[in-house]
């Protein structure tokens, strides 16, 4: 170790006593690793109760005049499924649960910053879940996932139960980003600078700051619309005084940034793993990690998009296309690295591999049509129809689902020691990519011609690509299905994967698998990329790592 | 183990040197942030208040007097003054005069329990003699009691916390060299005058 | 020993031109169509003025979109074949160590932020053809979004049009919306356009019909259990008619006259009250000298007996309960006698301004009453 290294006493720096008990071990953890498993089997439960809800949509939709269940049903349902799967799903697997696993490994930590703060972060998230839920035994939402007042203030008493389980959640988002922030800051390993920190990293780092600094604002919204619903007291009812439309702006300036908190870091997934399984660098680092960043900070400009048939004033509404437009450019060079980074690989298509490039093609198509809706004229006649649903299910299924379920057979053995079953998983990703296409590309042009959102019956001339669609979604099903037995099973049965069976070179791989506890028996020290196959790894005081020697509580 | 043997662009040539930030940075850093994140939550409520109030009727509305400048003046003067004191009973902890301290710090209390007062007098006056309500008052009810109720409430757990950390620096817990409670709680302490600073001037002065 | 594939790394190979070339071909090939092929699988009909330019936009999108899709998709297939790991590379082989390369990620930067650029003019140019380049004398109707239905106001026409919406071909409209409850839509898909119909405001669309024929009515907002049905396109439950559809029918100026004075005849005696208020207020037996007298002191300081322009604080009241395009009040409700008698007494705060409650203005029901009597004079 350099000799000029300083041991200031760190929170993480020293190696700590191993807790004892299962409940101090798996239950009330305060060790990353764990939580961040517990992070992805919580998500994975509220996937699989969202997905039913989607289930139900489709189901209802086979028929014109619907009939699965009542019109009020319907909504609810539709409501709760968009919910869930921003704040129960998505954002917690991506953050909370491969954020927590990888992040303090790849930085070359013990743990985050602040191992108990993460620990309630955790808790936070099933409690305000199953508030969310209990929601159905009152009458759950039924304005959708937003929530629109003078609606939202008529609803049942749902819909304060949803504002309460919100805020909470948040609460849990916004410790989790302050945590991340002062981790990826201050607790890198000696050498790691910024240029040489992993793209995953990178992209945790991009979106901690929106974890912490949207999910407040709508935190505000939040307990001004149950304020209001519960006290009376005047925000958003017009016949008082307050505002629909700043409902809108005080939603929308935090659901924006949300959809860049579900998805930059299911690019930062992308970019670890299209390197290992092309075994060359992932092409253009610095672009993609200066593109996270501009991503973010666009993505706290452009909220409005949501809002040009609101009324906006007109002088307004031509900068939020502007600054949409120009989101376009990040993103696209992110695409385009990516897809060069294949070229002149000798690329090995594990399940894994075929998620990442999948990701790539269908996240470019969601991305092209939201340059669509971006487009003032185009969006006045698409805005609340099918079209903006097929949009956002490309990027948040085709991309940031696909992300998930890449990541997870990446990561499967760095957590458990075990490979996941190749076979079910190709099964998976193919079913899965046509399935899913059947289901939302039709939605494209449902939307253009004239089927909105949000209803439990439509015109029978839209009836044949719908049932296509529902056709298609319940294949979709079968496929996360299988993906689900194949998790269970290679807990108990995958083949041992040693600890580095995809030969990675970023830090989590060079240790064991599972690792032990402390993560790493001496800090190592960083002195380049991780991207340079055919090089030594550009690390030094890895020696130990995999070796049986003594650990000592107390080392650094 | 020497430099030279590690390829070029060796730790060390590099920059970090040290091998952790120490706990007191890194606390340090995430009080900064949390208090980055409960400045949006107020500017959140403080955007909701200026984009209702622009609505076009005039302020306050018909029916509803000023507020009292004069008093909530007063008030704000007690409040500034706490941190001035709280400012003054760290620099004390920091120089190890404990009496002085001490002095300054429920001095910090009592001043801080003394804004509460005003404001908790301000509120009768508002809800009775002039009949102004939380939700009874349009928007104006709305936006002066949820962001100046906030304020309090954000004031209320600031004087709980500062008894805890008095009681816990007679106990001993900090000493003149660690004392990150102390700062935490100094900073908090700011972070309330500088919202109230802005609450005072976007409800009484303009 | 790890064994880099620096064979590619001499030059981009055959096969990669090939690629592009067949990419390139295919893209202008769904270029061409995007820019020729009728829409009409994918849009409905337009049937106003400026949709076709937003038919315009869309093609421009389509075809740049699929141009996109088409090279990146397909160098995402060809290097995922052309690339792959043969077995007998064996277990140590590598891929060219290529980080960057400057003069790439150059072109592939500034390109998209031209196109960008391009989109915009052309967003921009369109955006401003529907949203301020309309003609100046439009036919001013207005739309009352509802739970579950819609209501309309024509010029001259006492009280709501239900049902079927008309308007004449070739005429521009100027279409003011919105809501007595819920945040509802006002879309006609054939028009390209919509506008949220929300309570408290009043949002507006300009178009000019260019084509007779019937168009749907729907509704893009949710709003509750029969936002679906509020659709012209959904039949109703269990064979009998959906009580929400709705059309917008573009007549002939022949035919939309005989429409027009059909709903004049059939209003002719409706005193421009509707069933939606529930103002407590007993107007009969109103005075309107003593309502003559109050308005001079309690509201000549914000409103004039002049025209509606004529703005002091709230706008001119001639004509407010008699002249029919005269616009709707302050919340948004039409002006009868029963509106402003609730306006009178609960007062409203909102977007367009603030009227105060009868507590504020010192007003008994019986000096409702009068103001009302007042106000029904005033011609």
């Amino acid at each position: 170790m350099s000799a000029t290294a300083v041991h200031a006493g760190g929170i993480a720096d020293h190696i700590h006593p191993e807790p004892q008990g299962f409940v101090r071990r798996y239950i009330f953890s305060i060790d990353h690793k764990i939580i961040g498993i517990q992070y992805l089997i919580t998500g994975f439960v509220f996937l699989i109760l969202a997905g039913m809800l989607a289930e139900v949509i489709r189901t209802q939709l086979l028929q014109a005049n619907g009939g699965f269940v009542s019109p009020d049903v319907y909504n609810e349902v539709y409501s709760m499924h968009g919910s869930s799967m921003v704040w129960l799903v998505i954002i917690p697997l991506i953050t909370g649960g491969f954020g927590n696993v990888i992040m303090p490994l790849q930085i070359g930590a013990r743990d985050v910053a602040f191992p108990w703060l993460n620990m309630i972060s955790f808790w936070i998230f099933p409690v305000a879940g199953l508030m969310l839920y209990s929601s159905f035994l009152i009458g759950a939402p039924v304005a959708g996932w937003t929530e629109y007042p003078p609606m939202s203030l008529q609803a049942g008493p749902g819909t304060s139960m949803w504002a309460a389980a919100i805020f909470l959640i948040g609460v849990s988002s916004t410790l989790t980003g302050i945590n991340f922030v002062v981790t990826m800051y201050q607790m890198r390993a000696p050498g790691m600078t910024f240029t040489r920190m992993p793209l995953f990293c990178w992209a945790q780092l991009a979106t901690a700051p929106l974890l912490m600094i949207a999910t407040t604002a709508l935190a505000a919204a939040l307990a001004a619309l149950f304020m209001e619903r519960q006290f009376g007291v005047p925000f958003y009812d017009p016949t008082k005084g307050g505002s629909p439309v700043m409902w809108q702006h005080m939603f929308w300036f935090y659901s924006h940034p949300a959809v860049y908190i579900m998805v930059l870091p299911a690019f930062g997934m992308i970019s670890e793993i299209l390197p290992v399984f092309s075994r060359k660098p992932i092409f253009g680092y610095k672009m993609i990690a200066f593109s996270s960043m501009a991503i973010a900070l666009l993505g706290f400009m452009v909220w409005a998009h949501h809002m040009f048939t609101s009324g906006l004033a007109p002088y307004l509404q031509l900068p939020f296309m502007i600054l949409t437009f120009l989101i376009a450019i990040p993103t696209g060079v992110k695409i385009f690295s990516w897809t060069a980074t294949l070229w002149g690989g000798k690329i090995h298509f594990t399940t894994a591999m075929l998620f990442a490039v999948g990701f790539v093609g269908l996240f470019a198509f969601g991305g092209i049509t939201g340059v669509f809706l971006a487009a003032v004229p185009f969006d006045w006649h698409v805005h609340g129809t099918y079209f903006v649903v097929a949009h956002f299910h490309y990027v948040l299924v085709g991309g940031s689902l696909m992300g998930i379920f890449a990541g997870t057979y990446f990561y499967f053995p760095k957590m458990t020691g075990r490979l996941m079953n190749e076979t079910l998983g190709k099964w998976h990703f193919w079913l899965f990519l046509i399935g899913f296409n059947g289901t939302f590309l039709p939605q494209h042009w449902l939307g253009m011609l004239g089927m909105p959102r949000r209803v439990p019956e439509y015109d029978p001339q839209f009836q044949f690509w719908n049932d296509v669609s529902s056709i298609s979604s319940y294949l979709m099903t079968f496929a996360i299905l299988l993906f689900f037995i194949n998790v269970l099973y290679s807990i108990r049965n995958g083949k041992k994967s040693g600890p580095n069976p995809w030969g990675g070179r970023t830090l989590e791989w060079q240790i064991p698998s599972p690792p032990h506890y402390y993560n790493f028996k001496h800090i190592p020290t960083v002195y380049g990329l991780p991207y340079n196959f055919g090089q030594p790894l550009p690390y030094k005081g890895l020696e130990e790592e995999l070796t049986d020697s003594p650990v000592h509580v107390g080392a650094h | 183990m020497a430099v030279a043997s590690l390829p070029h662009g060796a730790a060390g040539h590099d920059g970090v040197d040290q091998l952790y930030a120490d706990t007191r940075s890194l606390r340090l850093q995430g009080m900064l942030l949390f208090l980055v994140s409960d400045c949006v939550l107020f500017s959140s409520f403080i955007f909701a208040y200026l984009y209702m109030r622009n609505s076009g009727q005039g302020w306050p509305p018909p029916g509803i007097s000023r507020l009292d400048v004069a008093f909530a003046s007063l008030n704000s003067v007690v409040l500034f003054g706490s941190g001035a004191t709280m400012h003054y009973a760290l620099e004390n902890w920091k120089h190890n005069n404990f009496n002085r301290y001490a002095m300054f710090m429920l001095a910090t209390i009592v001043l801080g329990i003394g804004f509460l007062s005003g404001q908790g007098y301000e509120y009768t006056q508002l809800i009775y003699k002039e009949h102004v309500t939380w939700a009874g008052s349009g928007i104006f009810g709305a936006s002066f009691f949820t962001l100046t109720g906030m304020h309090g409430f954000h004031v209320s757990v600031g004087v709980f916390y500062l008894i805890i950390l008095f009681l816990q620096s007679i106990h001993g817990v900090y000493t003149k060299d660690k004392y990150f409670g102390l700062t935490a709680g100094t900073l908090y302490w700011h972070f309330v005058d500088v919202i109230w600073v802005v609450l005072f001037s976007i409800f009484y002065l303009i | 020993m790890l064994v880099e594939n620096r064979a590619a790394a001499a030059s981009l190979g055959r096969g990669f031109w090939t690629v592009t070339a067949v990419l390139a071909v295919l893209s202008v090939i769904g270029i061409i169509y995007w820019v020729i092929a009728p829409l009409d699988t994918v849009m409905p009909i337009v049937a106003a003025q400026p949709g076709e330019q937003v038919d315009a936009l869309l093609r421009f999108m389509a075809a740049s979109g699929t141009a996109l899709f088409i090279f990146v998709g397909g160098y995402l297939i060809y290097f995922s074949i052309a690339f792959r790991a043969k077995a007998s590379d064996g277990p140590d082989a590598i891929g060219v160590q290529v980080h960057d390369n400057h003069v790439l990620e150059f072109w592939w930067t500034l390109i998209p932020t031209i196109f960008v650029a391009l989109l915009s003019v052309l967003s921009v140019r369109i955006w401003y053809q529907i949203q301020v380049a309309q003609p100046p004398n439009g036919l001013v109707v207005e739309s009352l979004g509802h739970q579950w239905y819609f209501t309309f106001r024509y010029p001259q026409i006492n009280g709501e049009v239900t049902g079927e919406m008309h308007l004449p071909i070739n005429q521009p409209v100027v279409l003011n919306v919105t809501s007595s409850d819920v945040i509802h839509s006002f879309w006609v898909p054939a028009f390209r356009l919509k506008a949220d119909m929300i309570p408290g405001l009043i949002n507006t669309i300009r178009f000019t019909p260019t084509r007779v024929g019937r168009y749907p009515i729907i509704c893009t907002e949710f709003c509750g259990t029969d936002h679906g049905m509020m659709n012209a396109q959904v039949p109703g439950e269990n064979g009998k008619p959906n009580p929400s559809a709705q059309w917008l029918v573009v007549d002939t100026p022949t035919d939309f006259q005989k429409w027009y004075h059909g709903w004049q005849v059939r209003n002719a005696n409706v005193s421009n009250a509707l069933p939606t208020t529930t103002g407590t207020v007993n107007l009969a037996g109103g005075d309107a000298t003593a309502g003559q007298a109050l308005f001079a002191q309690k509201c000549s300081a914000c409103h004039a007996l002049g025209p509606f322009s004529q703005r002091i604080v709230g706008p001119g009241l001639k004509g407010v309960l008699h002249d029919p395009s005269h616009p709707n009040l302050v919340d948004g409700d039409p002006a009868t006698p029963a509106n402003v008698a609730t306006i009178l007494e609960k007062g409203f705060t909102g977007d367009l301004g603030h009227m105060p409650d009868a507590t504020q203005n010192g007003l008994s029901d019986k000096d409702i009453a009068n103001l009302v009597a007042y106000l029904n004079t005033l011609k």
